[in-house]
């Protein structure tokens, strides 16, 4: 076999010294969005190993699944189907999921950079603590109101263009879907100050999640028994220790249910705007709380 | 937005004598008295601020970030006043700090292109610039792995990494040598010498290891129970500018010295040796004149640990006991503490 000529060898050479940055640099918004970013994506577990995947991913396909199964299967069959759950009632279910979303991600997103004292080399950069804080939460509020807005918004949908008429479906329930979005913001604002609260208290993550779960059922079992077991006029004001009952009852006052018969909220007969005031003031204490607590971080 | 021609004008401005000032600088915290009416003028280039563990060093480095407001006094970093604008000094200035402060289940070159990020590059150069410069600390491939697997060393690297990848002008390095053996010592002096020199970047270093500070700094700051000892160039401080020997010569009794001095050599006492300058021919000249064993000869660069101890025990405060005893020339390049 003859040889082949020899060919000149071609290259480049690249100088990997340093080189000082004459880039563009951005501004405030900036470097506050880079935080958001980062706090989503430790919020959902992306670029971390699969374990943390589970809690935030699972609590989607519960929040989701049910939903894409049931268009699914009308789409199939029809609407001989039924309705699968009525907004309100999926709301309810939401919540609770909601809750527990919140519990894990706001601990997430607060608890490490202060453990790991990440803090030392956060607060170097020009990042005030009003940033942090303002990043934060705006992470938690869209991660957490994608859990509470997005599915009933595809229920929604899918209830309209599996109606035998959607314009006609859409013209009586749009006042639905306006209820879904003022119920989504309303449960989104009031689950993720109070979880970033809880998570601003401590630096350990199960502590915060755990504090705050046990917080909402002891509220919860401790309106019960106060109104159960007293026997005095202004009893039904006990309804509102309940941290866990307010968004639910606010919710059905919205779309014009009335409370379950037995149930501590029929009984005490307080209004949904109560409900709402009550919440309003939980978020303001918890959103001071969480804002004394952030100023004040001293890496 | 500030353009890249300006801040390259900015760069080395011949106006900027001092990168960092601090003026009448005090603070407490409860009964201890970290700094006390501090006056410090750090000049470009690579300075070492210097003293035992509790002395102050890393409260006057938080102070020049802002970290801490002090009770009194002012400070300044590259003409810009901390208390005033924090943030721009913060822009300008790369930290190393003590102690852990990284993420272990992030990557590192996520968290450096994220840190770059908040130095306010763009997405995109931030990545390109965190591959860059973890190429420089040494951290080509293992920035893929997740930092809570890495050893001491490599964890210093990737700090060193989130100091330089916005380009600061001023590096402020807490302890950069903490913890690591001496090979990853002599390499993070080897990066700091080089960031010195070939990066243009002006350097303080807070450590209490006066072997690192006389192998990569020009200035150095001394201090002790919250007081400033003394500062200046290593070689106003250290007391000698030329280097010399380290000599054991016979029992190296008075006789030794008259005879070492009368060949034309300066002769210094010092712990168990004597401490020549001039030419070490001579030195051996002597020791064949006269019949006397030449034990040792070891070159000796000009040493600070014996001016930080004479100031320490000048300033009323007994020396801990660790840094009590001399050093042997070997613990001495290595910066180790005996």
């Amino acid at each position: 076999m003859s040889q082949a000529p020899p060919t000149t060898p071609t290259g480049t050479i690249y100088d990997r010294g340093y080189r000082h940055y004459e880039g563009p640099r951005e501004g405030r918004w900036r470097r506050v969005r880079a935080i958001v970013v980062a706090s989503v994506r430790r919020a959902l577990g992306l670029k971390r190993n699969w374990k943390t995947k589970i809690i935030p991913f699972g609590l989607l396909v519960l929040a989701f699944g049910p939903v894409v199964a049931f268009i699914g299967i009308r789409v199939l069959v029809g609407e001989a189907v039924g309705e699968f759950a009525t907004y309100p009632q999926y709301l309810r279910i939401v919540a609770g999921l909601l809750l527990l979303f919140a519990a894990t991600a706001a601990p997430e997103l607060l608890c490490p950079d202060r453990r790991q004292n990440v803090l030392a080399l956060i607060f170097t950069r020009p990042v005030t603590r009003v940033d942090y804080l303002l990043a934060k939460l705006a992470a938690l509020l869209l991660v957490v109101g994608l859990i509470a807005v997005v599915p009933l918004v595809v229920l929604f949908l899918g209830n309209t263009f599996t109606a035998d008429s959607a314009a006609t479906y859409l013209r009586e329930h749009v006042g639905d879907l306006g209820r879904i979005l003022v119920a989504g913001t309303v449960l989104t604002v009031f689950y993720s100050v109070v979880a970033l609260a809880a998570a601003s208290l401590t630096d350990r993550r199960a502590m915060a999640t755990a504090g705050l779960l046990g917080v909402f059922l002891a509220s919860s079992a401790l309106a019960n028994i106060l109104f159960f077991t007293t026997r005095f006029d202004g009893r039904r004001w006990f309804a509102l220790l309940s941290l866990g009952g307010a968004p639910g009852r606010f919710v059905d006052w919205l779309f014009g249910n009335g409370f379950d018969q037995g149930t501590l909220a029929q009984q005490a007969g307080l209004t949904g705007p109560v409900y709402l005031t009550e919440m309003a003031v939980v978020v303001a204490v918890a959103g001071a709380l969480l804002t004394w607590r952030i100023l004040r971080l001293r890496p | 937005m500030v353009t890249a021609s300006h801040r390259r004008r900015q760069r080395r401005s011949p106006e900027l004598v001092s990168v960092a000032q601090v003026e009448g600088l005090s603070k407490r915290y409860g009964s201890v008295q970290a700094l006390d009416r501090v006056d410090v003028v750090v000049e470009p280039g690579c300075t070492g601020l210097v003293g035992s563990n509790g002395a102050g060093k890393s409260t006057l480095i938080k102070l020049l970030l802002g970290l801490l407001a002090p009770d009194q006094g002012r400070a300044s970093v590259l003409g810009h006043d901390v208390a005033a604008d924090p943030l721009g000094v913060r822009s300008q200035v790369g930290y190393l700090p003590e102690g852990a402060c990284l993420p272990g289940d992030v990557t590192a070159a996520d968290f450096v292109a994220f840190m770059a990020q908040l130095g306010g590059l763009p997405p995109r150069q931030a990545r390109e610039r965190t591959a860059e410069v973890c190429y420089q600390v040494g951290l080509d491939e293992e920035r893929y792995r997740a930092i809570g697997g890495f050893s001491t060393g490599m964890q210093q690297r990737v700090k060193l990494a989130v100091a330089l990848v916005h380009d600061p002008r001023l590096l402020l390095l807490d302890e950069p040598t903490d913890g690591m053996d001496p090979q990853g010592r002599e390499d993070m002096l080897d990066l700091i010498d080089r960031v010195r020199g070939e990066l243009e970047i002006d350097v303080l270093v807070s450590t209490h290891l006066l072997g690192d500070v006389e192998r990569v700094c020009d200035r150095v700051v001394m201090v002790h129970a919250g007081r400033v000892l003394t500062q200046g160039s290593i070689a106003e401080v250290a007391g000698t500018t030329e280097r010399g020997f380290g000599i054991q010569l016979g029992d190296n009794g008075p006789e030794v010295r008259d005879a070492l001095v009368a060949a034309g050599l300066q002769v210094r006492p010092a712990g168990d040796e004597l401490l020549v300058q001039g030419a070490s021919d001579l030195v051996r000249d002597v020791a064949a004149e006269r019949g006397w064993a030449l034990r040792r000869l070891v070159p000796q660069a000009p040493s600070l640990e014996e001016t930080f101890l004479r100031l320490q025990a000048a300033q009323g405060a007994p020396p801990p006991p660790a840094e009590a005893a001399p050093p042997t020339p070997e613990a001495a390049a290595w910066g180790a503490r005996p």
